[in-house]
């Protein structure tokens, strides 16, 4: 029933992320005109939308679902994709490619392939030293925050040095939706699909994660291996979207709690599904907003998701409080 | 059947169980020491939950060589409480268990009287009340072997008797039921047979007649122990030396 009502709810902000924009239109229009463009492949502004539209839904839908595999492995509420370190190893990476001539190689190929491996390169250090302190969630925590650190100042140092650039890295880290071509989500839905499986298939292991290492053992599995099996996919769907978006945050962190905190339960069996859910539908409507506000100057969706996003949270925490207290 | 071989396990380098055999026939057996003698770990490592050396063998099974996936249907640990308290209603606890019968995890929540808590957080219920939610949830698999830590501790005298039933019903209806716990009544009324575990060493292995012995109890524990029966219920008291 809430799903349902979920749904809904993505389904009206696609239509309003085709509907508004530079001008107002028709969004079953642009929806059919985005699709005769991308299969004629042309270009025109019903294509350029539906793309926005596709990546607002598949990265808001990844954050959702890398933050709670976060949020889980790591038992921490607070637990959202970049408590690994991985944005700022991303922004480390993008710093460094600053350093290259700007060309449109550097722009649209280098630079994403960079933030990725930079993302990962840090979750992978992060695994390392959580792996030599017991791999437990606070070693996760900890070492995630330590990495991050480090690699934020050391981003800091070539920025420094590279001044003129900085208001470009400043717009990255910002996080963006714009500058899509059809790839990026396609190459993020894929990625999504695979985890979502994967994490259907495990939610028992889920669910004994997040009460404790013992129940994960009770199930005869290894809780420090499924916690690297699932925090490598949090990291991976986090990279992806860090280095074709930019950092967007809230979204993952936000996500899974909006869905535990309107079902009143914790079972990965609803959350998985209500989470991406809510992810997509946050991101897109905030998306909506980000291109209206300042009409016409848009602003980094970024801003706005933890903006509107922050307070929402807040509210419904204090609301579901009281409703419960009756 | 149960049979433990030679089993040892060590948390780095302390060794804490110590070289223990055991083979036990369908049957309720108490588990019994000191706090920190081994009686959890001894559980944990039947249940293959931490790496032991030894062999384990359940009907004749070696529990390594049991396919994990497969594993609760040999043998269940129920932990007597969670450390961590995760946003989950005392429902998504017992709904977790996917190897767990539906039918039966009902008539065990009714049992254990926890129908009214379904929907409450975790932490929104008592440590009683927690401790018999594990239960129905680790009785309603129909491992063939149950463990069961500390069930008689935070339960109240109606529960603890409740819990006894249960268990002992299930060994008569053919399960090897192991129950680590210092509550010695109701505990030691209910048994077939006595384990003591003292210093990760096997000090006590004998049928309920001659497990329960003044001198062995009082030697396990290091205070003087008695045995008083009330209307044939066993109890086992401390009885303190008169202070001057
Ligand atoms: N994870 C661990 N790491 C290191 N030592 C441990 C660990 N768990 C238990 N121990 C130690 O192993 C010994 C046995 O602990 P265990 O929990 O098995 O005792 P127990 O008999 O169940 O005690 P209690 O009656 O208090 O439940 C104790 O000395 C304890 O301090
Ligand atoms: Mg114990």
């Amino acid at each position: 029933m809430v799903l349902l009502i979920a749904l809904l709810i993505l389904a009206l902000s696609f239509m309003a992320q085709l509907a508004f924009g530079a001008v107002m239109l028709n969004p079953l229009q642009v929806l059919r005109d985005g699709l005769r463009e991308i299969f004629t492949a042309t270009t025109g502004i019903a294509r350029y939308r539906l793309e926005r539209a596709l990546a607002g839904v598949v990265v808001g839908a990844s954050l959702a679902l890398s933050g709670y595999l976060i949020q889980t492995t790591t038992r921490n509420p607070l637990g959202d994709p970049y408590l690994l370190g991985i944005s700022s190893g991303a922004l480390f990476a993008v710093v460094l490619t600053f350093a290259l001539p700007a060309s449109a190689i550097t722009l649209f190929v280098v630079r994403p392939f960079a933030a990725l491996i930079g993302g990962i390169i840090a979750y992978l250090l992060t695994l390392l030293i959580a792996s030599k302190a017991g791999m437990t969630p606070t070693s996760i925590v900890l070492s995630g925050v330590a990495v991050g650190t480090f690699f934020y100042s050391a981003s800091l140092f070539p920025q420094y040095f590279i001044l003129r650039d900085i208001h470009k890295v400043f717009a990255w880290s910002m996080g963006s939706l714009v500058v899509v071509n059809l790839n990026k989500p396609i190459a993020i839905a894929l990625v999504l699909t695979a985890c979502t499986i994967y994490s259907c298939v495990s939610r028992n292991v889920l669910n004994a994660l997040s009460i404790s290492d013992d129940f994960v053992r009770d199930l005869g599995r290894d809780p420090s291996r499924e916690r690297v099996i699932l925090t490598a996919m949090a990291a991976v769907l986090a990279s992806f979207c860090v280095a074709y978006f930019g950092v967007i945050g809230f979204v993952g962190l936000a996500s899974p709690h909006f869905a535990r905190r309107l079902l009143g339960s914790g079972d990965a069996r609803y959350i998985i599904p209500l989470s991406l859910v809510f992810g997509a539908s946050m991101l897109s409507l905030t998306d909506v907003v980000a291109k209206i506000v300042f009409y016409p100057i848009e602003v980094p969706v970024n801003v706005i998701v933890s903006l509107v996003g922050a307070p929402t949270l807040a509210a419904i925490m204090v609301g579901m409080r009281r409703h419960a207290r009756g | 059947m149960l049979g433990v071989e030679n089993l040892s396990v060590a948390y780095g380098k302390v060794n804490v169980i110590k070289g223990v055999s055991f083979e036990l026939r369908p049957s309720l057996v108490a588990l019994i020491g000191p706090n920190g003698s081994g009686k959890t770990t001894l559980l944990k490592a039947i249940a293959g939950m931490v790496p032991y050396s030894g062999e384990v063998l359940i009907d004749g099974i070696n529990l390594r060589r049991i396919r994990v996936d497969r594993r609760t249907e040999y043998v269940t640990y129920v932990p007597p409480t969670i450390s961590a308290l995760p946003d989950m209603t005392i429902g998504d606890l017992l709904l977790s268990d996917s190897s767990a019968d539906v039918a039966l995890l009902e008539r065990y929540v009714r049992i254990f009287g926890v129908e009214r808590l379904l929907f409450r957080r975790i932490w929104e219920v008592s440590s009683g009340e927690l401790e018999r939610a594990l239960l129905a949830r680790g009785l309603a698999r129909r491992s063939k072997v149950l463990l069961v830590d500390e069930p008689l501790s935070y339960t109240d005298v109606r529960y603890q008797l409740v819990v006894m039933r249960c268990l002992r019903r299930l060994a008569n209806e053919g399960r090897v039921v192991v129950v680590a716990s210092n509550q010695l009544n109701p505990l030691l009324n209910y048994v077939d047979r006595v384990l003591a575990l003292k210093d990760g060493k096997l000090f006590i292995n004998a049928p309920l007649k001659t497990g329960v012995d003044e001198d062995k109890l009082s030697e396990l524990y290091g205070v003087k122990m008695k045995v008083i029966t009330i209307d044939n219920i066993v109890d086992v008291v401390p009885v303190e030396e008169a202070r001057g």
